[in-house]
């Protein structure tokens, strides 16, 4: 119960904010933190429970997107459904580099991920006919709960806190279970794992496949927010270093890091592009590179990420009450 | 019926021959020594026993049930569990932790896993250092931390390879002792050794290799006196 407190609270101020909170704004802000929260969480799946870094997710996210609003646009389907064909794909799709992650390791599996999410990016921006090319498809907005179409932002953040809350659970779920023990076990050393009768491959596999299923939902949730989906947005590397910067930056296999790491990665990001955003603006780019150093500090000081590092500071503070 | 048998097993790496043809049984409750000087095949004879490694050509059974072919999860699973010798524990786990990896492979129940844990940490004498972390422990701690988890794989036979290396003098005792209360226990047991003292002195039965084959089988007495053995040890000079 202690260790799950600060989540609770996390997500309870999250889901009560809305209560209060009118400004449209602040409420858009906290949506964003809440979805790269979980787009976070849901990499983290992969890239920290599992050890199986991607710099390739957006792939998924894309995919989400893609089904969600071809869905509404082609088929006139519930973006709902579109959400659940979005992640069957996906999780197809992750099998599909799990299955590489079992040929691939370290570097070169990084780069084959970048290389998938670029290969369905021109797909997307290439097949005209069905995605509507670079132009992108500007989502129909239908009023109505069943099809997404809902203006009230209040409503928008705790949709997207449900999500945020299941991909959390699912996490919390690979550091109690056995299963969980045993993909620990896979990232410190998988012949080790092996040689202790784990099934490295399989779980790898099926790892990479929730995250990608989990990271799809996202993207299916962004598309029917934002209401519009533009290829090189959505199967970005940009995109990809978001999730995986709030993860690392939050704490790499930790369960509320991701989202630790989303408060950070988004205010700081929204506050940057108000900024110094507008026509003519020098600076657009600037948290690009605050990223970047934001990154090598962390690396440097505080490799477990925030969470790790808050952990850190507790132990020195009881060790040293401890010792008079 | 033997428990393991090992029959025929040929590697090759390119143009050397890492294994070639060895064959031989270990009985339930033996605990058989493999000896041999560097580059005798010992290490990639465990690693083919395991699932680690193909073998060319022969093959490895357990209770008559054929292990080659099967990756290395499922060979433990079957109930041959292995140490390395360059040792492995997951670093970044604590040492009970470590140990319920093992369990887990026969348990569903984390709880259960934690208890068995916890209680093969005591027998390997680590019950001090449940919540220390693998890289925090000395090498002969990690032996036994290596020790404890392939254990908790409740294995049918154990591969130990190289218990005694790396570590200091006083520490090879103790370790000598827990394997031997381990077959004595009743486990089947193979094990690397390069130090003739030591394995003479653990076990009852010795075979040795030399440049991938076996030239020697039987008690340490007679192995150890092999003129064979003795010019693979300490070159013809010696032999007169």
């Amino acid at each position: 119960m202690r260790a799950i407190a600060p989540a609770l609270v996390f997500f309870a101020v999250a889901g009560l904010a809305p209560l209060v909170v009118r400004d449209a704004f602040l409420l858009d802000g906290l949506i964003l933190i809440l979805m790269w929260g979980a787009a976070g969480a849901a990499w983290n799946i992969a890239g920290g429970y599992a050890g199986q870094v991607s710099l390739g997710h957006s792939a998924f996210f894309g995919l989400g997107a893609y089904a969600a609003a071809l869905c509404g646009t082609r088929w006139q389907l519930s973006p709902w459904i579109g959400l659940l064909i979005g992640a069957l794909v996906a999780t197809a799709t992750g099998f599909i580099i799990g299955y590489l992650s079992n040929r691939l390791r370290g570097p070169y599996f990084v780069l084959a991920t970048i290389a998938f999410s670029q290969v369905l990016l021109i797909g997307a921006s290439r097949w005209r006919g069905f995605t509507a090319g670079s132009e992108g498809i500007p989502v129909p907005f239908r009023p109505g709960f069943w099809t997404l179409g809902i203006a009230d932002k209040r409503v928008w953040v705790w949709i997207v806190l449900t999500l945020a809350v299941l991909v959390y659970l699912v996490q919390l779920y690979l550091e109690r279970s056995r299963r969980g023990y045993q993909l620990a076990a896979v990232r410190e050393d998988e012949d080790a794992a092996l040689s202790l009768g784990v099934p490295a491959r399989r779980l790898k596999v099926a790892a990479i496949a929730v995250s990608a299923a989990l990271t799809a939902a996202c993207g299916a949730l962004w598309a029917q927010y934002v209401g519009f989906v533009d290829p090189v947005y959505v199967f970005s590397v940009d995109l990809s270093v978001r999730f995986s910067l709030a993860a690392i930056l939050g704490g790499l296999g930790t369960a509320l890091g991701p989202f630790l790491g989303s408060v950070l990665v988004t205010t700081v990001e929204t506050y940057l592009r108000a900024r110094f955003g507008g026509i003519g603006a020098g600076l657009v780019g600037i948290y690009l590179i605050l990223y970047g150093c934001a990154l090598i500090v962390m690396v440097r000081f505080a490799p477990q990420g925030l969470v790790g590092w808050i952990g850190d500071r507790r132990r020195h503070r009881t060790a040293a009450r401890a010792t008079p | 019926m033997s428990l393991l048998s090992v029959t025929g097993v040929t590697k090759r790496f390119g143009g050397i021959t890492a294994n070639k043809g060895i064959s031989f049984e270990v009985q339930p409750g033996e605990l058989v020594g493999i000896i041999g000087p560097n580059g005798a095949g010992k290490s990639t004879l465990f690693e083919i026993i395991s699932g680690f490694y193909p073998p060319d050509e022969g093959e490895v059974r357990l209770d008559g049930a054929r292990l080659t072919g099967l990756s290395p999860d499922v060979v433990c699973r079957r109930g041959v569990a292995r140490t390395f010798q360059k040792l492995r524990p997951f670093p970044g786990m604590t040492a009970l932790d470590n140990v319920m990896v093992g369990a887990l492979t026969r348990t569903k129940d984390v709880r259960h896993a934690r208890e068995q844990a916890r209680e093969i940490l005591a027998r390997v004498g680590l019950g001090e250092k449940i919540e220390a972390h693998g890289r925090t422990l000395s090498t002969g701690q990690r032996k036994r931390l290596e020790l404890a988890r392939a254990l908790a794989t409740q294995p049918r036979v154990l591969l130990l390879d190289e218990v005694t290396a790396g570590v200091d003098q006083r520490t090879i005792p103790g370790l000598v002792q827990l394997v031997r209360d381990l077959h004595a226990g009743g486990l089947t047991l193979l094990v690397i050794e390069h130090n003739m003292r030591v394995i003479t002195a653990m076990a009852p039965r010795i075979v040795a290799l030399y440049l991938g084959e076996v030239i020697a089988d039987g008690t340490p007495d007679v192995v150890t006196h092999d003129r064979r053995v003795v010019e693979a040890y300490l070159g013809q000079a010696y032999t007169q």
